[in-house]
């Protein structure tokens, strides 16, 4: 007899947990591991429990069910997904194109068996073609960074600042220093609105600039919240800077 | 940060009430009543020394021309006219009609009285005295003038009316539950059914109230005691899903609970507050629904935390709903109502203020 599938539940509203979880138990070759109520309890006890299948509710508070599963898809050995859902007919359309497995609630015993036979590990192709298709738009609300014990959801709202050196990106947030393997120009365009470019190798969190320095040459330099060092604004965007400071008061 | 969403005006275009007089459909009006008002003229002057039939033919072209003339002015103006209030396009829509009258009536003097003899057959078909004639056709134009504007204005409110209505019905069915909640209520209930099959059971009873209420005739207005009643079932229902999440606080004490309002206030409202705050935040949140009466008003306010980042998408759903609200708030109170959005970094609260009519 081959091991049994160990199967994680997330989902925010503990009866609808609780009905997965009965009916999980009452299948063969099916194990219950864990269970969570949002995004980020889903990265962390993915990363701690290592299970086979997550059942994965779409709608949750704070990171909701696509964005953790984009970040499942950046796991050496991601989990396979079956996303759940008791009404949304954008992800319904878009699981549908891109060949996702999705569960409707309330669930029924069979079609959770066809699923969880039929299951598959998300691409992160897959998953980005899905979140821009999600209301909440392609932009995540936390960047997950694993470090050489745990998995770290860094959220985005505290993140300082991101600066590229050679290959990769250093993102500057007050726990500390971490290494991302993605490129400036997309994380522009992903943070958009709320980040700023001051330098060719410098994204900076408007939220979090504490000052705009005058410098000796007569060009710009931010000072960030909590940080005592300045980041040179590069000259042709300090205009830029300037009148996206002046847009937020 | 405040954004108050007053009632919006509807497009210029519709609320104004002058027709088109570029269309031919308005000039074939307006030469209709001119051709009837010259038929009354001729059969009250009861001129002796006039075959009726010739006096009518004089009369006729007369105001034929006067017809043709207003209604050629007033559509090249038409568009400056719509900018202006009503009142004051009104006054001056009847200032032209006066004045392009004086305009012909002194035209047909001079023409009677450079070419003709008076006392010929000819010349008895034109005005023999100035002053007096002019005077005679601006007041009667005046009088017909503002009868055609009333004419105007009464036939345009009604069709305005007749369309409010229907829009606001469809409103109404638009206000109606997201599929969202009943089918997470399936869910609940599907989990409730052998965990705990009495709340199971509470939980079906209260879902077939909740629908009952909103299947009902949209229109209707209802006290607002049952309105409240809807939406405590509805948060009952909520709160087997959300558990602890959700809170809802009532400070509704002071409200007359026979005071009439239209159905579906209350409850989409909550509906919205938890939507789109309660269920979006980890930890949950507490709605405060509250009521005061002031003099011969009631307000009543919903207000509910919300997440740091509200999805753009989601916040077009909200905005749908209000739109909704206040459209059919102003249907039961036209004019006499009011909805005031507010929302800062932690809160969002929707006020309604409407008159106070109890039940008798």
């Amino acid at each position: 007899m081959s091991a049994a599938l160990k199967i994680l539940i997330i989902d925010d509203e503990p009866p609808a947990r609780d009905r997965l979880k009965r009916l999980v138990e009452e299948l063969d070759e099916c194990q219950f591991v864990g269970e969570g109520g949002t995004g980020q309890e889903a990265l962390k006890l993915a990363d701690e429990l290592k299970p086979d299948v997550i059942l994965l509710d779409i709608r949750m508070p704070g990171m909701d069910g696509i964005e953790a599963a984009r970040h499942l898809a950046d796991f050496e050995a991601p989990p396979a997904v079956i996303f759940t859902t008791a009404y949304d007919q954008y992800a319904l359309d878009a699981f549908e194109t891109q060949a996702v497995g999705y569960l409707l609630k309330p669930v029924r015993r069979e079609k959770l068996e066809r699923a969880l036979a039929a299951a598959t590990r998300p691409t992160r192709a897959q998953m980005a073609k899905l979140a821009k298709m999600s209301p909440a738009g392609a932009r995540r609300t936390h960047i997950a960074v694993r470090t050489r014990e745990e998995l770290k959801l860094l959220p985005v709202d505290e993140i300082r600042a991101f600066i590229a050196d050679q290959k990769y990106v250093t993102i500057r947030h007050p726990a500390g220093e971490h290494l991302i393997e993605e490129s400036l120009r997309s994380l522009e365009d992903e943070f958009n609105p709320d980040f700023v470019r001051i330098h060719r190798s410098a994204l900076v969190a408007l939220r979090h600039i504490e000052a705009v320095e005058r410098v000796a040459d007569g060009g710009y330099a931010v000072r960030l919240r909590g940080s005592v060092e300045s980041l040179t604004v590069s000259r042709r965007l300090g205009g830029e800077l300037l009148r996206r400071i002046r847009a937020r008061d | 940060m405040s954004a108050p969403t007053a009632a919006q005006p509807e497009a210029n275009n519709s609320a104004f009430y002058l027709p088109d007089f570029c269309a031919a459909r308005t000039v074939f009006v307006i030469v209709l009543i001119g051709q009837l008002v010259a038929l009354v003229l001729t059969l009250a002057s009861g001129d002796r020394d006039l075959d009726f039939w010739i006096e009518h033919a004089r009369n006729a072209a007369f105001l034929l021309w006067i017809g043709i003339g207003t209604a050629g002015v007033l559509c090249a103006v038409r568009k400056p006219l719509a900018r202006l209030s009503i009142a004051r396009a009104s006054a001056l829509v009847l200032a032209l009609i006066v004045a392009v009258t004086a305009l012909i009536s002194e035209l047909a003097y001079r023409l009677g009285e450079s070419f003709t003899q008076p006392g010929t057959e000819l010349g008895q078909l034109f005005p023999i005295e100035h002053g007096p004639f002019l005077l005679r056709g601006a007041l009667i134009s005046f009088i017909i003038g503002a009868l055609a504007l009333r004419y105007f204005f009464v036939t345009h409110e009604w069709r305005r009316n007749v369309e409010m209505e229907a829009r606001s019905r469809i409103h109404a069915l638009q206000a109606r539950i997201r599929p969202h909640f009943l089918f997470n209520s399936m869910n609940t209930i599907a989990a409730l059914t052998r965990s705990d099959p009495q709340k199971a059971e509470e939980a079906v009873e209260d879902l077939a109230d909740l629908f009952r209420a909103n299947l009902s005739e949209a229109r209707a207005q209802i006290p607002l005691k049952e309105e409240l009643e809807v939406a405590r079932i509805y948060q009952r229902i909520e709160e087997l899903r959300l558990g602890e999440r959700l809170k809802v606080e009532w400070r509704v004490n002071d409200v007359p609970m026979r005071a009439l309002v239209p159905s579906l206030l209350v409850q989409p409202l909550l509906e919205n507050a938890i939507y789109h705050g309660i269920e979006r935040l980890p930890a949950g949140g507490t709605v405060i629904v509250a009521g005061e009466r002031n003099g011969d008003m009631l307000r009543l306010s919903v207000a509910n935390p919300i997440p740091v980042d509200p999805h753009p998408r989601e916040r077009e759903g909200n905005r749908i709903a209000i739109a909704n609200i206040t459209q059919r708030l102003e249907l039961a109170f036209p004019g006499r109502s009011g909805i005031e959005t507010t929302q800062t970094a932690e809160n969002y609260v929707v006020t309604l203020t409407f008159p106070c009519v109890e039940l008798p």
